[in-house]
């Protein structure tokens, strides 16, 4: 266990903020899903990794990252294939394909495995993003705890609009409505439900650093620092940068 | 201002500062995170300059999951979306090529 968490910020952070955080990083090193501690700590590393890779500055700059080939520098330790996912994800989201994502299950990736390194990828992002908009560097990563990954795979789940196979509120069985609790069941909160942890954990951080969807939707009150309009403001720029439709 | 054009705070308090921050975290670029940053804790609060570290933080990320995994968007949204998609021209978004 870390010291209290971002207690090198020059600012106060809020507890409930640094409380979510640290549940976060724990998480990383628990066995997951598909994936154990080691594999979820490695596909953390290597997310951070992705930003000094040239093979991705090569395809960030190239009018398509598909017309180029050539094999990612990696720290070494995770497949080829789990390395252009992670790099991918990380690096140029906002143009990962359709087309990409089948290659990618052709290629021997399970559909679990992939929702999974998302989730890992996705949950480094949002904390070391966090740090560095207060300028402090990103946390150590803890070390792996033992087990094995639990291999629930939820028989609702099928391909339904997404890439992935999702499951929605409605289809959800009673051993994974906890996704849903207290969640309206959008899109987004869907898009990792073949994987129910990733969800659970992923949104506990999305309803502390944002809003609950309750929140988002209460005009009347303000819950943050930032007014409801600031920080949809921030969320629009930040998508918009990303190019992120949705 | 969405689109990284304009001026003015587009009538949300502070909106230009606020820009300008999202805009250095997701370049990371350390001097203009540090001086917008700074200018957020002196025209806002600190607490204000913590959630919006959070709001960029959660944007950052769930693009990500939201393009990782292709989610659609759902009807209602689009529906309601329509005619500014379009002015913002969000439709030519590279993950929208192709897509009725």
């Amino acid at each position: 266990m870390t010291a209290i968490i971002h207690a090198d910020a020059a600012v106060p952070v809020r507890a409930d903020l640094s409380a979510v955080h640290q549940r976060a990083l724990d998480r990383l090193a628990l066995p997951g899903t598909w994936l154990d501690g080691s594999q979820r700590l490695a596909i953390a590393a290597e997310t951070r990794n992705s930003g000094r890779c040239s093979l991705c500055r090569r395809r960030k700059a190239a009018l398509s990252p598909y017309a180029i080939d050539g094999r990612h520098d990696s720290l070494g330790g995770l497949s080829e294939p789990m390395v252009d996912v992670i790099h991918r994800v990380a690096t140029d989201p906002g143009r990962l394909s359709r087309d990409w994502y089948q290659s990618v299950l052709d290629g021997g990736f399970g559909e679990g495995n992939y929702v999974e390194t998302v989730g890992v990828v996705v949950t480094v992002v949002a904390l070391d993003t966090f740090r560095l908009g207060l300028g402090l560097p990103p946390l150590a990563l803890p070390s792996a705890e033992p087990g094995e990954p639990s291999r629930y795979r939820p028989a609702a789940a099928y391909v339904q609009g997404c890439w992935v196979p999702t499951q929605s509120k409605d289809q959800v069985s009673e051993e994974d409505a906890y996704i849903y609790h207290n969640r309206f069941g959008a899109n987004i909160q869907q898009a990792m439900s073949l994987v129910p942890a990733e969800v659970d954990g992923f949104f506990d951080m999305v309803e502390t650093q944002y809003l609950t969807g309750a929140e988002m939707r209460d005009f009347d009150n303000e819950f943050r620092a930032i007014n409801h309009v600031q920080i949809e403001l921030l969320a629009a720029r930040v998508s918009a940068i990303n190019q992120c439709v949705y | 201002m969405i689109l990284g054009k304009g001026e003015q705070d587009g009538g949300v308090p502070h909106g230009r500062l606020l820009v300008a921050y999202a805009e250095a975290v997701i370049h990371g670029d350390a001097a203009a995170i540090g001086r917008s940053a700074q200018s957020i804790r002196e025209h806002l609060s600190d607490a204000a300059l913590v959630d919006s570290a959070a709001v960029v933080a959660t944007f950052n990320a769930i693009d990500r999951v939201a393009d990782a995994c292709g989610i659609p968007l759902e009807d209602e949204k689009a529906d309601l979306t329509a005619d500014l998609r379009a002015d913002l021209g969000i439709n030519d978004f590279p993950s929208q090529v192709g897509v009725a």
